[in-house]
């Protein structure tokens, strides 16, 4: 089903491009409907996470759901996490960072994010690709039943993603079409 | 279309002055302004200190639309672009700094393609089995089709250490007819003397990032973790200013300017020698 959904987004970028195509520049209503399809694909990794994190998910869905979040990445992206007592960045393969969030020894998870996102300017890289960062927030709360313990954090989200027109074949045409990839992302504990 | 500063105040006070969050259904919570008056990228930065953006961040201006470079906007907007809790910067000074900025005859504005700002990255690496600090300093460059931040220097206090050369009567040198005897006394630099540097030049400068790339390639330097990050701002004409990230409770908080120095002839050297650190 979200394949469905993107390749609609596909075909909206194509409705919007006609005219474009020569063009390697980004105009601002080119712009606008890749910053959405951007956040659709962050949102639907923020839904991921709160799946992941549940403890109401068995492992055999949370396993499965775990391999769509994987397929939102490019290949070899990191989370680099950090919290509020240590600057250090702790490194961790997407996959990892998953497997981590699962492992989490809370009998209630519930995992929320704020109504908010900044979404920066698409600069190009080197290899012609776009690269951009999506900032959200995200809500933590963890409880042990048996401890009575209690944990909570507010985390900001710096996700990069990388825009990059592709070429398919439609009905025998080549057909060009813009593709959103999230990237590296950075996991910073903030003080709210 | 004008834009009263009441106006603009408003929306800038509906930034700073909500109170607590609330929750809204379906696992969103509503933000209670401070992540949206937080300067939440430094793209942020540029687009509010350039007012190229509306006071929330939803909305991207770009030439041609009414609020794109907006004096009363940027005002506003380099107003909250301060750290105003922490960093001592003179009430004065600021406001030199804002006319000069929103000057009506010559506007100045920050560019991310354009030189004049570099970044500072403190770095943690492990030195033949020690954990040492090393501050990288990084600039935006072209390339190819778009750009790429590359390495520009290096300060790391276990090269610095090496390398202290001595001046005056206590240094020692090469006498001046030492070619006559096919320069046997450069024993004296190389075998006898424990600073070889002071045989060098006046001119010579130790090349801090050759060391620290030899000996990255010879396996003696491992990278563990970034500590930090902060930017330096040189594109004001006349002015140096710092950007830090501000991570704490309240309004003021994300990437704000936390130092600044007006630029008198040959202070721009003198700023840029002590934040490279070089010697």
């Amino acid at each position: 089903m979200k394949n469905r959904i993107y390749l609609s987004a596909i075909v909206f970028f194509l409705a919007l491009s006609s005219g474009f195509a020569q063009s390697e520049e980004i105009s601002p209503a080119r712009k606008q409907a890749i910053d959405s399809l951007a956040l659709e694909k962050v949102k639907d990794l923020s839904q991921y996470i709160s799946i992941i994190g549940s403890k109401e998910t068995q492992f055999s869905e949370a396993n499965r759901v775990m391999d769509r979040a994987e397929e939102l990445f490019a290949p070899g992206a990191e989370m680099g996490v950090s919290s509020i007592n240590s600057n250090d960045i702790a490194y961790y393969k997407v996959r990892r960072y998953f497997e981590r969030l699962m492992a989490l020894n809370y009998d209630r998870v519930n995992i929320t994010w704020y109504d908010i996102q900044y979404i920066s300017d698409l600069e190009r890289q080197p290899d012609g690709r776009y690269v951009g960062v999506i900032t959200v927030y995200q809500r933590f709360e963890g409880t042990s039943i048996e401890t009575g313990m209690n944990y909570k954090d507010t985390t900001k989200k710096d996700i990069t993603i990388y825009v990059e027109k592709k070429q398919t074949q439609i009905a025998g045409r080549t057909i060009d079409f813009w593709d959103v990839m999230l990237g590296d992302v950075r996991v910073t504990e903030t003080s709210a | 279309m004008r834009i009263s500063l009441a106006l603009l105040a408003v929306l800038f006070l509906s930034l700073g002055f909500v109170s607590a969050q609330t929750y809204r259904g379906s696992g969103t919570v509503l933000d209670d302004g401070r992540f949206a008056a937080s300067t939440k990228q430094l793209n942020q930065f540029f687009r509010r200190f350039n007012a190229e953006e509306s006071p929330d961040g939803s909305k991207r201006y770009y030439p041609g639309d009414s609020l794109y470079h907006n004096i009363p906007l940027r005002q506003g907007f380099i107003q909250i672009l301060f750290d105003n809790q922490t960093s001592s910067i003179n009430d004065n000074l600021k406001k030199d700094f804002v006319d000069h900025v929103l000057s009506g005859v010559y506007p100045q504005y920050i560019n991310f393609h354009r030189e004049g700002w570099f970044a500072e990255v403190q770095t943690e690496f492990i030195f033949r089995g020690r954990r040492e600090v090393a501050t990288i300093f990084l600039k935006l460059q072209p390339e190819g089709l778009g750009y790429e931040w590359v390495i520009d220097e290096v300060s790391f206090d276990p090269f610095k250490r090496l390398f202290n050369k001595p001046e005056g009567d206590g240094k020692d040198f090469l006498h001046p007819l030492s070619h006559e005897l096919g320069f046997m006394n450069l024993r004296r630099a190389f075998q006898d003397s424990d600073k070889p540097e002071a045989f060098t030049e006046k001119a010579f400068k130790p090349d801090y990032l050759t060391l620290f790339l030899y000996e990255m390639n010879n396996g003696n330097l491992r990278f563990e973790t970034v500590t930090g990050v902060k930017f330096h701002f040189f594109q004001i004409e006349g002015w140096y200013f710092e950007v830090n990230q501000f991570n704490r409770p309240g309004f003021n908080t994300g990437w704000l300017i936390a130092n600044l120095v007006k630029l008198n002839p040959g202070d721009k050297e003198t700023v840029l020698d002590f934040i490279y650190d070089q010697n």
